[in-house]
């Protein structure tokens, strides 16, 4: 199918009276649909007290506060935020390229190859699917530790391991409907494999480098549980974890630095995802229908 | 060949990740094998910038590296037990009293021999178990009633008072008064209500599932001369309802509500005078103090009375759940390194200035300037005054479990969506069953 | 639901090798270049903490590293746990709940907005933007929400088991009825005209066409929906842990402990980690092991009936 097709729905017919009162009646839900979030950058807006006291309120003189909450946010703690920012977007794209690299190779490898060990691999990534994180939870640090990949550099190869499953999964169902002639008419051309791939191959998978790129991403950015375990606490934090750390005990809690916390870690992906809706939504399909 | 360069710098990328990933954390491991490093794991959000200057001042002082890090709320355990087996592990780090420490017995170096232990004023400020030190309090903390001196004046001096002056408020009953008048009169008094909201959100339902649940339990221990029990009687459970009952009815806000109010809903409505009353101790003062909020003299502290026979002689509730802990299992050069900087902390005039006027601690050494908090010196007083101390017994409460059954059970309560009787149950059934387990 | 589980669908296993000449004998000698970078990572990174955890529910520890053989007792003691079976009973009974709920939602926006509708692109920006926020952040969100709208009536989520469930429903439902309704989307667009057509000039009612010619022809993304709605909730933690994180209110039993009733079997998991005495973090990892085997039953019924299914139809 195609995004395309997607993107296009058909027109609505003047006069059409159903599909005035469902486009009022989605209207109306939209608008109960985006609440939740409007409510997170009022209360940005205003001062803890009124937060708390007031939460539907619009912000009034009283309780308007400009930036405060944005600045206590970025200022709060011994670790600036915009350490926390850095390390956030270094992580995501860092691992999510090192995932398009490495599973699109092994992917098209293990296809390709298709020994006893390949199906076995394959076999496993599927199982890697379904384990809840929690199985790993004590464990996975204590590897990472030891191999010294407890810093943002080595959670990209976590992210690879753990992003594995799903991505040669995905990139297993393109390989698969692709015509093998191709390949081989390069590799009898004297190409080797690794030019075979990165000239013929990866150009073909392209859509789904998207998809994979696109689910990868959303995923880690938002990841605060394997972070929060895998990183030497002493020397990163990520967006979500400082938002989690501002969330600090014994009576601490700053509701208003939070919440602009959240507006920051809310807006770079909207931004992303309004930039790329197209191929976002193409991802998800194919990301549901492949494998 | 622009395909070759694609392929190599694709290599090489992989490469660098690894090998800056490998550089990175050698960096980490290599450069302090020599002389020693400390990295303390605490768990009091108040003081964390307090604790990351000072651990700053002492590197620049001997070049010692000093890291601080504290664990998010709520996740101190399951944080240390995590970082204890890294390979940078912390090597200092803090038990809460003896439930606490029976975990962590193996991880605990003994302080015996030690300039640390020396230094205690007393020996009962350490964690003992025959010859072995496995603890040693760092800090002494109070706490009680809270109170606004200008709004409790302008009450006394209201002409529908009935109690003129601080003095005649002694026991329960006089407390009790004050707190319901105030209420009825609350817009008199410009206020919300006599207390603040008892918020039984994480950050603020250990003021009462731990520190007023340790007045029922420390008249029990006194009243059976125990200092801890496998079975608890809930001898005074229904004075515990008593209190609550009076906080939750005189109250900024309806006892329903209490359940989604947080520690900040409370410090907020106090620090702006909203409420005249507020269950907290000596380590809250920084939070309601200062620009728009109240100035440090204008901050009482009243004993919690429950209303047990008398209890006109009893004082604040003082003591310890913050003990120090050095990693037995840390290097050799690390144990000294975190040895030597709490002996510094502890001694120094930049460490001891820090402990009494930044962090505004009651410490236990020697060589401890006197704290500038104004409630630790109206707690000095008090004891001055022959007021008996009342001790920390919840430090012998079984588990963290039996706590959130009790929290639970207070929140329900208060909701009238549970019974009375579920709290005695949690209390009295837990606490025997609690005990088992962690007993083994 | 940002969530690397968004496209876990049934699996086809590789097929035998075809019996295909040398080709691709060259590449083999690359698996160092192919294979070895995501194959060493899947190993260090899952393969061996899964195994270790293996390992570890069969042992007492309390940091893992002092850890003591003590053979099935952990499991013996999870299923003991009267928290643990309860959790699972909640989490069975909220995935029944909101696969149901999502994916008829989901498929009737979807239906909806394939037709004439004014906005429509508007609509579906809207609907699926909640999946690009994380769990914990959007738990939060509508911690504040719902303590909001049930204080102006005197109460709040901890006030009762309900409300707890009922707004995780809701939250859940919210964050991923806008992500299964472009799989249906999709999925409607590929029923060919032709039949639609057909059905009209056999003077079918719109409700016969949706029944007769429109649901079968989608059932592919009902398969996948239902598949990606049932894993997700079963494994449901973030948003759990921020709506309620205390999971009050709580069950006080008769020997004085308590069952939290609103937490799910990952948070119940979660949570017995988080208890610090000697002996429960082994029960835990027992309890994750188990975990684990249910969502694989889950994957394998739900496999075994897609191809069932699609060998009758």
């Amino acid at each position: 199918m195609s995004a395309h097709a997607l993107t296009r729905p058909r027109r609505a017919r003047k006069g059409n009276l159903a599909g005035s009162l469902l486009t009022v009646f989605f209207s109306l839900l939209s608008v109960a649909y985006v609440f939740p979030v409007a409510l997170i950058f009022i209360n940005s807006l205003k001062s803890k007290a009124a937060i708390s006291a007031a939460p539907f309120a619009l912000p009034d003189a009283g309780s308007f506060v400009g930036i405060t909450n944005f600045l206590n946010g970025i200022a709060s703690g011994s670790y600036p935020f915009y350490r926390s920012v850095l390390y956030s977007f270094f992580i995501t794209l860092a691992s999510t390229l090192l995932i398009l690299l490495c599973t699109g190779m092994c992917a098209w490898y293990i296809n390709r190859v298709n020994s006893r060990i390949c199906r076995l691999f394959y076999l496993l990534c599927a199982v890697s699917m379904v384990v809840p994180f929690q199985t790993v939870m004590y464990t996975l640090p204590q590897v990472a530790n030891r191999l010294h990949l407890d810093n943002p550099y080595g959670i990209t190869v976590i992210y690879l391991g753990f992003g594995a499953g799903l991505a040669v999964f995905l990139f297993s169902g393109f390989v698969r409907s692709m015509p093998a002639e191709i390949e081989e008419a390069a590799l009898i051309d004297g190409c080797t494999p690794p030019q075979t791939y990165f000239r013929v191959v990866l150009p073909i998978l392209r859509p789904t480098v998207i998809s994979v790129s696109i689910l990868e991403l959303m995923w880690i950015w938002n990841d605060y549980l394997l972070p929060y375990m895998v990183l030497d606490r002493t020397q990163y934090m990520t967006i979500p974890i400082q938002i989690q750390y501002l969330n600090a005990g014994y009576g601490q809690t700053d509701i208003g630095a939070m919440m602009a916390m959240i507006v920051f870690s809310i807006i770079p992906i909207v931004v992303f995802y309004l930039v790329g809706q197209k191929g976002i939504v193409s991802g998800i399909i194919a990301g549901a229908v492949k494998g | 060949m622009k395909k070759r360069i694609a392929l190599l710098l694709s290599i090489l990328l992989t490469l660098s990740l690894t090998a800056l990933a490998g550089c990175a954390s050698k960096q980490d491991g290599g450069s302090d094998s020599s002389s020693g490093k400390v990295y303390y794991l605490q768990f009091k959000p108040e003081q964390d910038q307090q604790w990351q200057d000072l651990a700053k001042a002492y590197t620049k002082e001997t070049g010692v590296p000093v890291t601080v890090v504290t664990a998010a709320e709520g996740t101190y355990e399951s944080t240390l037990k995590n970082e204890i087996t890294k390979s940078n592990a912390p090597t200092l780090f803090q038990v809460n009293g003896p439930v606490g420490l029976a975990n962590w017995k193996p991880y605990c170096y003994n302080l015996k021999n030690t300039a640390l232990y020396q230094q205690l004023t007393s020996p009962e400020f350490a964690l003992k178990e025959g010859d072995t030190v496995y603890g040693i309090a760092y800090v002494i903390e109070t706490y009680g009633i809270i109170y606004n001196k200008t709004l409790l004046q302008k009450y006394f001096d209201a002409s529908w008072s009935s109690i003129k002056a601080l003095n005649g408020i002694k026991d329960y009953n006089t407390f009790a008064t004050v707190v319901r008048e105030i209420q009825q009169h609350k817009k008199d008094l410009g206020i919300a209500g006599a207390f603040t909201s008892s918020g039984m959100d994480s950050s603020s339902d250990w003021r009462f599932k731990t520190h007023l649940a340790n007045m029922p339990l420390y008249y029990e221990y006194v009243k059976d001369g125990i200092t801890s029990t496998a079975a608890v009687k809930g001898t005074y459970l229904d004075n515990y309802r008593t209190v609550w009952d009076l906080y939750l009815d005189n109250a900024t806000v309806p006892r329903t509500q209490i359940a989604s109010k947080t520690g900040t809903d409370a410090e907020t409505e106090f620090a702006t005078g909203k409420a005249v009353f507020y269950q907290n101790g000596t380590w809250a003062v920084n939070a309601v103090t200062g620009d728009g909020k109240l100035s440090a003299d204008e901050l009482g502290i009243l004993p919690i009375y429950i209303g047990v026979e008398g209890e006109e002689k009893q004082g604040l509730c003082t003591g310890s759940e913050n003990y120090w802990c050095v990693n037995s299992k840390a290097s050799k050069a690390d144990i000294q390194a975190t040895l030597d900087f709490l002996e510094w902390v502890v001694t120094s005039d930049t460490g001891t200035t820090a402990l009494a006027e930044e962090m505004e601690f009651t410490v236990p050494f020697k060589k401890a300037k006197e704290s500038v908090n104004p409630l630790v010196k109206i707690a000095d007083q008090m004891i001055k005054d022959g007021k008996t101390p009342v001790k920390w017994v919840f430090s012998t409460m079984p588990s963290e479990a039996w706590k959130n059954g009790v929290g639970a059970a207070l929140t329900a309560y208060a909701q009238g969506t549970g019974q009375w009787k579920d709290l005695e149950t949690a209390f009295i059934n837990g606490w025997k069953t609690e005990y088992q387990k962690v007993h083994g | 639901m940002a969530d690397r589980n968004a496209a876990l669908t049934p699996a086809a296993p590789l097929t035998p090798p075809k019996k295909r000449k040398k080709a691709k004998q060259p590449l083999k000698r690359y698996a160092v270049f192919f294979f070895l970078p995501t194959a060493a990572a899947f190993t260090l990174a899952f393969l061996a903490p899964f195994l270790w955890g293996i390992f570890l529910s069969f042992c007492e520890f309390f940091t893992i590293t002092d850890a003591t053989w003590i053979g099935l007792d952990n499991y013996r003691r999870a299923l003991q746990d009267v928290g643990f079976l309860y959790s699972f009973g909640f989490s069975a009974l909220f995935t029944l709940v909101t696969v149901v709920l999502i994916n008829v939602a989901a498929f009737f926006v979807a239906y909806a907005l394939t037709r004439k509708i004014r906005g429509s692109n508007l609509f579906r920006t809207v609907f699926f933007m909640p999946n690009l926020i994380g769990g914990i952040v959007l738990g939060f969100i509508w911690q504040i929400l719902l303590n909001g709208l049930l204080g102006l009536y005197g109460t709040s989520l901890a006030a009762s088991t309900a409300y707890g469930f009922w707004g995780l429903v809701l939250l859940t439902a919210w964050q991923q009825i806008g992500y299964m309704m472009i799989i249906y989307i999709s999925g409607l667009q590929n029923v060919p005209h032709t039949m639609l057509e057909a059905a009209k000039i056999d003077g079918a009612t719109s409700w016969q066409t949706l029944r007769k010619v429109i649901i079968p022809q989608v059932r592919p993304s009902i398969t996948i929906c239902t598949f990606l709605t049932l894993t997700n909730s079963f494994k449901l933690y973030d948003q759990n842990a921020a709506l309620t994180p205390n999971s009050l209110p709580y069950k006080i039993l008769e020997d004085g402990s308590h069952i939290k009733t609103t937490a799910t079997i990952a948070k119940n998991i979660v949570d017995q980690f988080n208890e610090n005495y000697f002996g429960t973090d082994g029960i835990a990892q027992a309890k994750s092991i188990l975990f684990f085997l249910v969502v694989v039953v889950i994957a394998l019924l739900q496999l075994y009936f897609t191809r069932k299914k699609e060998e009758s139809a």
